[in-house]
């Protein structure tokens, strides 16, 4: 008897897949979805190709509209002088830049080190307070500099600010050593650690041999200064963490670990024109799609059959309707792994093709909260991890599309429903976090997708836990499908 | 609107029963559904069909429902139904009649014993009337299947029925075979046509005269003869007499006062 229903049921799904896969509607959906595909992977590979800097050297018609605009402006009037001082600055920075346009290292410590002396001259050039020896003083800060560009030795910036870290060090320690004051000493401590963050900076720079600019590795340096010198404010704090900076002080951790392992590794784990770098936040950037094709299919597969009468046609044959719909419901778990291996596959050959399949066996590089060290891992395995997060919020999404398409019979009430659902649930979390809703950490959006814990991190709110979203994903799929079924099973089947 | 429709969807199970039960080949159709319906084939209102998909393709989707469904009778019932030439085309290109049939192949697939239709004629032209007529008799004398249809068409009814169901007001008011209630409200009755009516009614005081040469008259058969014989005692001469032709209507008319649901 048993064996039998199997057989049946497997029937019963095997029509729900004919009828799916007959109909046109999911060809035009998965071909559009192609083609959103190619198009975002080409701007992946077609975008940030450019330098920080091309701003300043390439914009000759904005540079050309600042001229005319500075020739309006009258740098002995109060009203006009602040902004004359910003245009001037900015000409004179975009002209520097044009001279030393050979190097990227160049344009860099123009735009970092000799931009702030250029605006400061002005400002004693032509601003309130003038200051004839000020401006004399800083123009042979900038000459120096300037000089130094032309000797085509980037190291040298890179061995003064070792040299003055190391100074600053040497004379912290001695100063720590002189002072007896609690509160003195903790300063110290704090300059200590800071200028050993310098020193690390230019060290790896140094070291890594990597020239000033604004590529990931230089991403990576200022990355991990930022991240050094706020765990430094953070350990320097005399109190328990508060929840929200616990998160704070962990993403900080987490930035610092992934910014030593590009600097060690010089590998970029962030690159996101390749095709490992796409499929590692395949969901965040592709998700929508794949949500979107599952909610039509979930929203559509019982209200359809009602509009059409159809039905009928199901609820006369030897089956109890539980078997029916329920294999109406595997039907739409089904579709589910099936359009998210299609739409992998599909991104795997498009960007495959346009960034080549080398960088499928570069590592997934993540930051272990509970071990804290730096965790590689297979592209394969990841996305596999990825997809088991994600499931809960996609199994959700398409049984409440399932469950309004069945108790309303209306498919657009169930698609639009479920797609603001969707939607609106990043919003929803951002408040909730935002104004510290305790409350809602038992809301499904909240819970459904359960990324957040991934490799051992702190979730949104304190008290939760993965074990718990799980339990509370289970409870709203219960509360959806329980009258789902209930009412499909009671309903009366209305004359057309 | 007056419920046949409502009645078919409770004996298929498609509506909850509020008062008494429906029994189809020994089984309740509430507690025991899908023994009770496994023998039925039905066409609830219009016959249901997935539009986009071919005529072949959607007998398919029956077959699969169903154990031991062959080939060949799928085959067999598309013949059956005359559409060999169209099985494979989509049936958005079927006409109304053709879907008809399409349904009637679909119901009639699983080899059921009993066969419930919806109005089978309802907005077909003379000719698919004809044919839906030819076929629904052959499956009822050649497949043995009992037929179930529900009508307001009384005359095409007539036509192919053998029992009637009057429903009046959700009541059923007869059920019985279709030559018994002609017989029972009208079939007595006899009309004659003579020379003089004034003069038969001389004779004959029952009579209703219908005009100057015609009456009728209320008689069992066995008493024609005798009647014959005492108006032509009495000099009648009868050019004519017949037993009332008398229409499935005109009999549910009677039985009902108007108003019919069936």
């Amino acid at each position: 008897m048993k064996r039998q229903g199997g057989i049946s049921l497997r029937n019963l799904i095997k029509n729900e897949l004919i009828k799916i896969f007959k109909k046109k509607t999911i060809y035009i959906t998965m071909i559009v979805i192609f083609l959103l595909l190619i198009f975002m992977n080409c701007m992946f590979k077609y975008a940030n190709n450019g330098s920080e800097y091309n701003y300043y050297l390439y914009n000759e018609d904005y540079i050309e509209s600042l001229r005319n605009e500075l020739k309006t402006l009258n740098p002995d009037k109060s009203s006009d002088v602040t902004t004359y001082i910003n245009i001037l600055s900015e000409i004179q920075l975009s002209e520097m830049m044009q001279q030393y346009k050979d190097a990227e290292w160049k344009l860099a410590i123009i735009n970092e080190r000799i931009s702030p002396y250029i605006t400061e001259r002005n400002t004693y050039q032509y601003g309130a307070e003038k200051n004839e020896t000020q401006v004399e003083e800083i123009n042979k800060q900038i000459q120096s500099l300037t000089e130094k560009l032309d000797g085509n030795d980037w190291k040298y910036f890179a061995k003064e600010d070792l040299s003055q870290a190391n100074q600053q060090i040497e004379s912290l320690y001695q100063q720590k050593e002189k002072t007896e004051d609690t509160a003195q000493l903790k300063n110290i401590e704090t300059e200590l650690k800071t200028a050993e963050t310098e020193k690390e900076i230019a060290e790896y720079r140094l070291n890594k041999n990597i020239p000033y600019g604004s590529d990931y590795l230089n991403r990576a340096l200022s990355e991990l200064q930022t991240a050094n010198m706020n765990l430094t404010n953070y350990d320097s704090l005399d109190k328990e963490l508060e929840y929200q900076e616990k998160l704070e002080y962990n993403r900080y951790l987490e930035a610092q670990a992934e910014s030593r392992y590009v600097l060690d590794t010089g590998m970029d784990i962030n690159k996101t024109d390749s095709l490992k770098g796409i499929l590692q936040d395949f969901y965040a950037q592709f998700g929508i799609f794949l949500i979107v094709v599952i909610i039509m299919i979930a929203g559509t597969i019982v209200s359809e059959e009602f509009n059409k009468g159809t039905i009928k046609l199901l609820l006369v044959k030897p089956y109890t309707r539980n078997k029916i719909l329920l294999s109406k419901f595997i039907t739409v778990l089904i579709m589910i792994v099936f359009v998210i291996i299609v739409t992998l596959i599909m991104q795997i050959l498009i960007g495959g093709i346009l960034f080549g399949f080398d960088s499928l066996a570069d590592p997934v590089v993540a930051y272990n909260f509970n071990t804290n060290t730096i965790q590689e891992m297979n592209i394969f395995a990841n996305l596999g991890i990825q997809t088991l997060m994600q499931l809960p919020m996609i199994v959700l999404l398409a049984t409440l599309a399932f469950a309004i398409s069945t108790i309303f019979s209306n498919s657009t009430l169930a698609i639009t429903i479920s797609l603001l659902g969707y939607m609106s649930s990043s919003i929803i979390n951002q408040l909730v976090i935002g104004y510290h809703l305790n409350f809602m950490k038992y809301f499904v959006t909240m819970n459904w997708d359960l990324s957040i814990y991934a490799n051992g991190a702190l979730p949104y709110m304190e008290g939760m836990n993965m074990n718990m979203s799980i339990l509370i994903c289970i409870v709203y799929f219960l509360i959806m499908i329980i009258p789902t079924f209930i009412i499909f099973k009671k309903r009366n089947i209305k004359n057309i | 609107m007056h419920g046949k429709t409502t009645t078919i969807k409770l004996i298929l199970g498609l509506q909850n029963i509020t008062s008494g039960k429906v029994i189809i080949n020994g089984y309740d159709i509430e507690k025991e559904f899908t023994h009770a319906i496994k023998r039925v084939g039905a066409i609830v209102e219009n016959p249901d069909m997935y539009m986009y998909l071919s005529g072949y393709q959607n007998l398919k989707l029956v077959a699969n429902l169903y154990k031991g469904i062959t080939k060949e009778r799928i085959d067999k019932v598309v013949k059956l139904v005359k559409l060999e030439n169209r099985i494979h085309d989509k049936v958005s290109k079927y006409s109304l009649g053709m879907r008809q049939r399409l349904g009637i192949a679909q119901a009639i697939l699983h080899e059921p014993n009993l066969l419930i239709l919806d109005e089978p004629t309802n907005g077909l032209d003379p000719e698919g009337i004809k044919e839906m007529r030819e076929l629904l008799v052959e499956l009822a004398t050649k497949e043995k299947m009992g037929v179930l249809i529900s009508s307001h068409n009384l005359a095409e009814l007539d036509n192919f029925c053998t029992k009637v169901c009057i429903i009046k007001n959700g009541e059923v008011i007869e059920t019985s075979e279709i030559a018994k209630i002609k017989k029972a409200v009208g079939h007595e009755v006899r009309l004659f046509e003579v020379d003089d009516v004034n003069c038969a009614k001389k004779v004959l005081k029952e009579i209703t005269i219908l005009d100057d040469h015609r009456f009728k008259i209320n008689l069992p058969k066995e008493e024609v003869p005798g009647i014959i014989n005492k108006l032509a005692e009495n000099q009648v001469k009868i050019y004519e007499v017949k037993q009332e032709e008398k229409s499935l209507e005109d009999a549910f008319f009677e039985k009902t006062g108007g108003n019919i649901i069936a």
